[in-house]
């Protein structure tokens, strides 16, 4: 799979996305907030911070699996933002918008970095200790029906980079395969096959809680999905 | 990896279950267990059953990790402030910029 593909920091033609515009829906003064901001009103700027940051950090967060480097990506995402807010067309939700950024930006620092290639290779050729056993387990190590959602983040920490980066951007930021694949340049198959391996990963690391690292993310409310 | 056009549910062996899985998952919207061709299969293999109602578990919890719980340091929009304050002053200065070879009026 060829993970060097050219990765865009401008956020990609606006295009309907029925699944994230649910997601995101209209906040009220948004769309008063980034035309102002548009004219370079400071206030509008801190405006549109406020309603994003959390969820834009938490993304960075879930990605990079650190406090400082989600910081630090955090601001080069809202930089990004602010000093190219004027491109933004009003043909997709702002925050659809924003988020592709974001996961662009965080794509690119992996790649920087060198950790996309490993991640990702580690997916495709994971070595014994990483493949997610193919058995089926018994019955009674099921996850009895619920899973508690800040066991999940942990086991999300804990999973290879590569496989959790596809499950972020599938399973909790709602991004389709096909999109997936046009981030990370592989192949629709290879994303779904990624995505798979990774909640095979987490049924594992959930059948043993105890085992789980601390996730880098605070605790959320202890809501369990029955 | 696509799903085979002509597969057999009503044959269907667990191994190639596990196969097919991934593309099921992408083809029906993660509700494998409510995949009409697969009720006999699931009824018949327990342990294929619990596999897809655990990654069904899974998929849903996920989607609740979407709401923000984490919100960064001050530090981050002080720096933010910074910077634009920067852009800003950097802009005027090449309002400012005088071409030392244009002519004088």
């Amino acid at each position: 799979m060829n993970c060097q593909g050219q990765l865009m920091t401008q956020p990609p033609p606006p295009r309907p996305h029925p699944g994230l515009f649910k997601r995101n829906p209209p906040i009220a003064g948004e769309a008063e907030a980034i035309e102002a901001a548009k004219r370079g009103d400071g206030e509008a700027f801190a405006r549109l911070y406020d309603l994003h940051k959390r969820r834009v950090y938490t993304l960075c967060l879930r990605m990079l699996g650190n406090v400082s480097a989600a910081e630090d990506m955090t601001q080069n995402a809202f930089l990004h933002l602010f000093r190219k807010i004027e491109s933004f067309r009003g043909e997709s939700a702002f925050s659809t918008w924003l988020h592709r950024l974001t996961v662009n930006l965080v794509l690119m620092q992996l790649r920087k970095r060198g950790l996309n290639l490993v991640s990702l290779e580690e997916t495709i050729n994971p070595s014994d200790e990483d493949t997610p056993r193919r058995d089926f387990g018994s019955r009674d190590q099921v996850l009895a029906g619920s899973v508690d959602r800040v066991a999940l983040e942990r086991a999300v920490a804990a999973l290879p980079p590569g496989y959790r980066m596809v499950f972020v951007l599938h399973d909790v930021e709602g991004y389709e395969h096909n999109e997936i694949a046009s981030m990370l340049d592989c192949s629709i198959g290879n994303s779904k096959s990624q995505l798979h391996k990774a909640r095979l990963r987490l049924r594992e690391l959930l059948r043993n809680p105890s085992q789980l690292p601390q996730s880098p993310l605070p605790s959320a409310p202890a809501e369990s999905v029955k | 990896m696509t799903l085979p056009v002509n597969i057999d549910f009503d044959s269907l062996k667990p191994e190639e279950f596990e196969h097919i899985l991934p593309d099921l998952f992408a083809t029906v919207d993660g509700k494998v267990s409510q995949d009409p061709r697969l009720k006999k299969f699931l009824a018949a293999n327990p342990d294929c059953a619990a596999l897809v109602s655990d990654l069904e578990i899974i998929a849903e919890t996920a989607r609740s990790l979407f709401e923000p719980v984490a919100e960064p340091s001050d530090r981050v929009w002080q720096n933010i402030q910074a910077k634009l304050q920067e852009d800003s002053a950097l802009a005027s200065i090449d309002d400012d910029y005088i071409d030392p070879d244009a002519p004088i009026d």
